[in-house]
C-alpha cells in the first residue's frame, strides 16, 4: 500500500492472506457458519424437492400406469401413435374389458386386462410364478395368463392348469400379488386376469357392441409431454379420455402440493435465520475491522481499495462458505433420502445442477442483503482513527439495513415462490409487523426498566440480580432492541415452521383416518343385506352405510339431447357415456356437504308433481354439464324414463374411500326396480370377517383396496417424514442464529462484568444478573416472535397453503417461556468463560503493562 | 498505624511461548491510610501489572499480599471481589466506560451493588461534583475525553471507597485537561481522605503524591524529591 495504488494481483493476495489470519475470530467464523448453513439448507430443499419432484411424479406415473393415459372406445390410429413417438415419449397398448373366465364347469367374471411387450411402463410386477414371489418388469407371454389368487380360488385353478377365455384356452403362468398401476383396477370390481395382447384376437372377445376400452399409456420427460400438449388438447375435444400424472396426481389432490409448498418455505425460513445471523455477525466483524482498515488508510489505500479489498475478502468467505453448504446440502438430501427408502422403495432420479446454483447466489444475496450496508462502515473510516480511537464512522442506518435486507429477501421470495404479489405482499406486511415490533420493544424496554426499579434496594439475593439484570437490559436499548428483533424473528421462523407442519399433519390425516375403508362390497342383493351387516357388525369391521344401487343413464338434460346442451369439452364425459349408479338415501350421506340449494323434504318423493322428482347432483358434474338448480335431468333405468329436477347441489370428497354418488334421489321413487346394494368397511389385518362373507355370500364381490390405501399413506408418510427432517432442519438454523448473535455480544458482556468484578460483584452475583438478562431478552423476544408468527401464519395460510388460519395459543405460552429458557441456557454456557476470566483479562488490561 | 495495603516478596512471572518472563520480582510494598503514592515507571516497566495485582484484579505468581488487613492470595476471584466491593475505587486510563450507558447510568454501577435507596442522589451529587451536573445523560461518545474521566473519577469516588488505584489517568488526555482532571483527583481525594495509589510515567503527576517510588526491570526503589524532579 506504501506506493498509494496496489495492482489487481496484490489486493487479491492481501485478501486472501487477511481472510486466513481472520478464520481465527469467531464472528469471521459465524459468518461461514450462517453462510454455509443458508446454502445447505436451500440446495439440500433444493436438491431434495427437485428429486421428490421427479420421484413421486414417477411413482404417480406407476399409478396411472405412464405420464400419460389416453381412454377411448376403439383402438389408436397409427398417425396418432406416431405422433406421440416422435415427440420422444415411449408407447404401451392395453385393453381393458369384462368376460368370463372357466374352467370346466366353473364360471367366473373376470376383470381383463391385454397388455403389450411394453408393460408396464413403471413400476414392476410382484407375481408368482411358480417360485415364490419375485418383482418382473413384463406381463405374462403370449399363450399364457396371469391371474389374482381370488379368481385362482375361485376356479380353484393352480398353475400350470389351464383356464378358458372366450374361445382359447390359456395355461395360468403366473398368481398377480400386485400391479403396479394398480389404481386403473379400481373401477372393475371382478379378479384380475391379464394376458398379451398377441392372444387377444384369439379369444374372439372383441366383436362390434361388445364394451372394450383401448388404453395407449405413453412415458417420457417432461419436455416430451410438453411437446403433446396441444394434440391432447384436440383429442380430448374429440372425446377421447386423457389422464395426465402431472396435472392430475390421483387421489393426493393439493397434499403433496402443500408439502412441496411447506418444504420451499422451510427452506426460506432457513434462508432468512442465516440471514439473520449473517447481519448479527457482520456488525462485529465491522467493528473489529474499523482498526485495520485505518491503518491501511494511514498506509495510503484509497476508499476504493478498501471497499475492493473486504468485498473480496468476502467473496472467497461466501465462495468456500458455498462449496461446504453445498456438499452439506447434498449429504443432508442423500441421507434424508436414504432414510427414506430404507423404509419405503421410492425411486429418485439423480440430484440436478439447477439447486447447486441457486444455493450460491442464495449465499452472495444473503451476504450482499444482510451484510452490505454494515460493510460500506468500513471504507469510511478516516486515517486519523489511529490516533484518536473515538473517530469510529456512523454505524449504518438501522433502517437501511433492514431496507436492503428485505428488498433481498423479497427477491429471494419471489424466486423460490414465483408468485410476485404473494411476495410483495409477505414483504410489506413483514416490514409492517417490523415497525410494530420496534415500537413495542422500545415500549417493553422501557416498562422493563422502571420495573427494574421496584425490585427493591436490598444487596445480594434474587431481587438485586433481578434490578441490576434488568436495568442492564433495558440500558443498552438500542443495542438490546437489535437483538430482541433478531431473536423474534428467529422465534417467529421456528414457530412457524412449526406450526404450519403441524396443521399440514392435521391435515392429512384427517384426510385418511385409521379406519378409512379397505374394503368395498357391491352386489348385495336386498334379501342378503340384514345378513350381511350381521356379519360384519358381529366382527371387528367399521363400515359406511349401506347404498342401494340401481344404473340408469342419462338420456336428456332439460328435455333435449345431453350431447346439445353440455359444453363441447364434456360431450365425451364418462358420465354420458355409461350407466350411472344412482341411490337414494333420505338424509345427506356421510362426508357430502350441501353447498346449493336444499336436501329433500320428508315427504318428497311422496308425491311428485308431474312426474318430476327432486333429485341431488353433485357440484363437480354439474359444472361440467353445465346445469344448476331447476335444470332437470332425465335417466332411462330398466327401460323406463325418470326426469328428475336439481334440488341440491353437494361437494364430496372423491379421495375417501367410501362409495360416492354423483345423483342421490329421494326414497321410494327408484325401489320399484331391480336394485343391489354397496357399502364400504374397514377391517384390520388377518381379521376373518371378509373370508365369512366370501363363504357366507358368493354372489357378493368383495373388492380389496388396502393395496391402493397403501399407496395413497405411503405417499403421505413419505412427504410428513421429509416435513419433520426439514423442520428439524429449521430448528437447528434458529439455534445457530441464537448462538451467533449472542457470540456477537460477546465483547460488550465482557466488558460489562469485567467492570462488575472490578467493582466488587462476585461470580455468583454476576452468573445471576447475565442469567435475568438473557431470560428477560428470551421471554420478550418469545413475546414478540409469537406477534409476528402468529401475523405471517395467517399470511401465509390465506394466501399460499389455502388452509383456515387460526390463533394458536400454545405457542403465546410456549415462546416466551421457550425463549427465555433457551436464551438463558445459550447465554449462559457462552458467558462461563467470561465469568472465569481475571478483572484484567475482561478489561483488556493485560497488554497494557 | 497498620498498612491498608501490603506486599512482600511479589512477583509475577508469565509464560510467553517457551520462554518464562518475570515482570515483577521481590517487590516489597506498604501503603498507609490517608496517603497518596505514586509509582513511577517507564512504558512497560510492569506499572499496569502491579496494580492489577494490588487491587486483586489479578493474581501473583508469588509473594504476600494483604488489603485491608487480609490476605489476598489466599481468597479466590470471589473472595477479592467482595472485599473491593464499596471499598475501592479505579481511574484507567482508557476510562473503562460502558458505551452504551449514560454519564449517571456509568456512575451508578458500583453503587448499584450495594445496599441503599439514594443511590440515584448519590451520583448525581458526584457528577455535578465533578462539573457534569449538566452532562448527566450524555453517552460516552457525547463526551470529550477530559469529560468521560471526569465521569470515571466520579464512578471512583461515589462509593465513598478507602483506597482509590489510578492507572494513568492522564494517558489519554491533553495536558491542560489531564492537568484539571489531576486537580479534581487530588482535591476529592484530601477532601474525602481517601488513600491513592496512582501509577504514572508522569514525573510532575508523581511529585504531587506524598511518595514517590520507581519501578524498574520488576522491582520497586523508594524515590525522594530530587530524583523526582530529574
Amino acid at each position: 500500500m506504501s506506493h498509494g495504488a496496489r495492482g489487481g494481483g496484490g489486493l487479491l493476495r492481501l485478501s486472501l492472506k487477511g481472510l486466513r489470519r481472520d478464520l481465527r475470530a469467531s464472528d469471521v467464523r459465524a459468518l461461514f457458519v450462517a453462510l454455509a448453513l443458508a446454502v445447505a439448507a436451500s440446495t439440500m430443499i433444493g436438491f431434495f424437492l427437485d428429486r421428490l419432484d421427479r420421484g413421486l411424479t414417477r411413482q404417480a406415473g406407476q399409478l396411472v400406469g405412464g405420464d400419460i393415459k389416453l381412454e377411448q372406445g376403439k383402438p389408436f390410429d397409427s398417425d396418432l401413435r406416431r405422433q406421440l413417438e416422435e415427440a420422444g415419449l415411449t408407447l404401451a397398448d392395453q385393453v381393458d374389458l369384462v368376460s368370463m373366465a372357466s374352467r370346466d364347469a366353473s364360471f367366473q367374471p373376470a376383470s381383463l386386462k391385454v397388455v403389450d411387450g411394453a408393460y408396464p411402463l413403471y413400476g414392476k410386477v410382484r407375481v408368482d410364478l411358480g417360485g415364490g414371489i419375485e418383482e418382473v418388469a413384463h406381463g405374462p407371454s403370449p399363450g399364457s395368463i396371469w391371474i389374482a389368487p381370488r379368481l385362482a380360488q375361485l376356479l380353484d385353478v393352480g398353475i400350470g392348469e389351464s383356464v378358458q377365455v372366450g374361445q382359447s384356452r390359456f395355461p395360468v403362468s403366473g398368481l398377480i400379488e400386485r400391479e403396479p398401476d394398480q389404481s386403473a383396477g379400481f373401477g372393475s370390481f371382478n379378479p384380475r386376469l391379464m394376458m398379451h395382447l398377441d392372444d387377444l384376437e384369439a379369444t374372439g372377445l372383441v366383436r362390434p357392441g361388445s364394451r372394450v376400452e383401448y388404453e395407449l399409456l405413453a412415458k417420457g420427460p417432461p419436455q416430451a409431454v410438453a411437446r403433446v400438449e396441444d394434440l391432447l388438447a384436440r383429442l380430448e375435444r374429440q372425446g377421447v379420455e386423457i389422464e395426465d400424472v402431472r396435472e392430475d396426481r390421483p387421489q393426493l389432490g393439493n397434499a403433496l402440493e402443500r408439502a412441496e409448498k411447506y418444504l420451499s418455505l422451510a427452506g426460506l425460513a432457513a434462508v432468512l435465520l442465516a440471514g439473520v445471523a449473517v447481519a448479527m455477525a457482520t456488525r462485529r466483524y465491522v467493528d473489529r475491522h474499523l482498526d485495520t482498515a485505518a491503518l491501511l488508510r494511514c498506509f495510503g489505500a484509497s476508499q476504493r481499495q478498501l471497499t475492493q479489498l473486504f468485498a473480496l475478502q468476502l467473496l472467497w468467505l461466501a465462495l468456500s462458505a458455498s462449496i461446504i453448504g453445498a456438499l452439506l446440502g447434498l449429504a443432508g438430501q442423500a441421507g434424508l433420502l436414504a432414510l427414506l427408502t430404507r423404509f419405503l422403495p421410492l425411486e429418485l432420479p439423480p440430484p440436478g445442477i439447477l439447486p447447486l446454483l441457486l444455493g450460491i447466489l442464495t449465499a452472495l444475496a444473503v451476504l450482499v442483503g444482510f451484510a452490505g450496508p454494515t460493510l460500506l462502515r468500513l471504507k469510511q473510516v478516516s486515517a486519523l482513527k489511529v490516533l484518536r480511537r473515538e473517530l469510529d464512522p456512523l454505524p449504518a442506518s438501522a433502517w437501511l439495513v433492514v431496507g436492503v435486507a428485505s428488498l433481498v429477501f423479497g427477491g429471494l421470495l419471489w424466486l423460490y415462490s414465483g408468485d410476485f404479489m404473494l411476495s410483495l405482499g409477505l414483504l410489506l406486511g413483514g416490514l409492517a409487523a417490523l415497525v410494530v415490533l420496534w415500537t413495542l420493544g422500545w415500549l417493553l424496554l422501557g416498562a422493563v426498566l422502571r420495573l427494574a426499579g421496584r425490585f427493591g434496594n436490598g444487596a445480594g439475593g434474587a431481587a438485586q440480580a433481578l434490578r441490576l439484570g434488568a436495568r442492564q437490559l433495558a440500558r443498552r436499548r438500542q443495542a438490546s432492541l437489535g437483538q430482541l428483533l433478531a431473536f423474534a424473528v428467529t422465534f417467529a421462523a421456528m414457530a412457524i415452521i412449526t406450526l404450519v407442519r403441524g396443521d399440514l399433519l392435521t391435515t392429512w390425516q384427517a384426510q385418511l383416518p385409521e379406519d378409512t375403508p379397505n374394503y368395498f362390497a357391491i352386489n348385495i342383493q336386498p334379501d342378503e343385506r340384514d345378513g350381511f351387516t350381521d356379519i360384519l357388525n358381529a366382527g371387528d369391521a367399521s363400515r359406511s352405510a349401506l347404498y342401494p344401487m340401481v344404473r340408469g343413464r342419462i338420456v336428456a338434460i332439460n328435455d333435449q339431447s345431453p350431447e346439445d346442451v353440455v359444453p363441447p369439452e364434456s360431450r365425451g364425459d364418462n358420465a354420458l357415456r355409461r350407466e350411472l349408479n344412482l341411490t337414494w338415501k333420505e338424509e345427506v350421506p356421510t362426508g357430502n356437504r350441501v353447498v346449493k340449494g336444499s336436501w329433500f323434504a320428508s315427504d318428497a318423493a311422496a308425491s311428485p308433481a308431474d312426474g318430476t322428482v327432486p333429485i341431488s347432483m353433485e357440484d363437480g358434474l354439474a359444472e361440467r354439464f353445465g346445469v344448476d338448480l331447476g335444470d332437470t335431468l332425465t335417466f332411462s333405468i330398466g327401460g323406463a324414463d325418470i326426469t328428475g329436477e336439481i334440488t341440491s347441489l353437494r361437494n364430496l370428497d372423491w379421495d375417501s374411500f367410501r362409495p360416492n354418488f354423483y345423483i342421490v334421489f329421494p326414497p321410494e321413487v327408484l325401489e320399484r326396480f331391480g336394485h343391489s346394494y354397496i357399502t364400504a368397511f374397514h377391517v384390520e389385518d388377518g381379521s376373518d370377517v371378509p373370508g365369512k362373507l366370501v363363504s357366507a355370500y358368493p354372489g357378493v364381490s368383495l373388492i380389496n383396496v388396502e393395496a391402493i390405501l397403501g399407496r395413497v399413506r405411503e405417499l403421505l408418510s413419505q412427504v410428513t417424514r421429509a416435513v419433520e427432517f426439514v423442520l428439524a432442519f429449521v430448528l437447528l438454523a434458529g439455534v445457530s442464529v441464537l448462538y451467533a448473535a449472542l457470540t456477537a455480544s460477546h465483547t460488550l458482556r465482557t466488558h460489562e462484568s469485567g467492570l462488575l468484578r472490578v467493582f466488587g460483584a462476585g461470580g455468583r452475583l454476576i452468573s445471576r444478573i447475565q442469567g435475568v438478562e438473557f431470560a428477560l431478552l428470551g421471554f420478550t423476544s418469545g413475546l414478540m416472535g409469537a406477534l409476528l408468527a402468529e401475523l405471517a401464519a395467517a399470511g401465509v395460510y390465506i394466501g399460499w397453503l389455502d388452509l383456515a388460519p387460526r390463533i394458536h395459543w400454545p405457542m403465546w405460552l410456549v415462546l416466551p417461556l421457550g425463549g427465555a429458557l433457551l436464551i438463558g441456557l445459550i447465554g449462559h454456557a457462552l458467558s462461563r468463560g467470561v465469568r472465569r476470566q481475571t478483572p484484567m483479562a475482561s478489561l483488556g488490561l493485560l497488554g497494557e503493562a | 498505624m497498620s498498612p491498608i495495603l501490603h506486599a512482600r516478596g511479589l512477583g509475577k512471572q508469565v509464560v510467553s511461548g517457551e520462554r518464562r518472563l518475570d515482570i515483577l520480582s521481590n517487590l516489597d510494598l506498604e501503603v498507609f491510610p490517608g496517603e497518596s503514592v505514586a509509582i513511577l515507571g517507564s512504558s512497560g516497566a510492569g506499572k499496569s501489572t502491579l496494580l492489577g495485582l494490588l487491587a486483586g484484579l489479578d493474581t501473583p505468581t508469588r509473594g504476600e499480599l494483604t488489603l485491608f488487613g487480609q490476605s489476598l492470595p489466599s481468597l479466590d476471584e470471589d473472595g477479592r471481589a467482595g472485599l473491593r466491593a464499596g471499598r475501592v475505587g479505579f481511574v484507567f486510563q482508557n476510562f473503562q466506560l460502558l458505551p452504551t450507558l449514560t454519564a449517571l447510568e456509568n456512575t451508578l454501577l458500583p453503587l448499584e451493588l450495594l445496599p441503599g435507596d439514594d443511590h440515584q442522589a448519590k451520583a448525581r451529587e458526584w457528577l455535578t461534583r465533578v462539573g457534569l451536573g449538566e452532562r448527566m445523560n450524555h453517552l460516552p461518545k457525547q463526551l470529550s475525553g477530559g469529560e468521560q474521566q471526569r465521569v470515571a473519577v466520579a464512578r471512583a469516588f461515589v462509593t465513598r471507597p478507602e483506597l482509590v488505584f489510578a492507572d494513568e489517568p492522564t494517558g489519554n488526555l491533553d495536558r491542560g485537561t489531564g492537568g484539571k482532571v489531576i486537580d479534581l483527583l487530588f482535591e476529592l481525594n484530601r477532601e474525602a481522605g481517601t488513600t491513592l495509589v496512582l501509577v504514572t510515567h508522569d514525573h510532575h503527576l508523581a511529585r504531587r503524591c506524598d511518595r514517590c517510588l520507581g519501578l524498574d526491570a520488576g522491582r520497586l526503589a523508594a524515590l525522594d524529591r530530587d530524583e523526582v524532579e530529574a
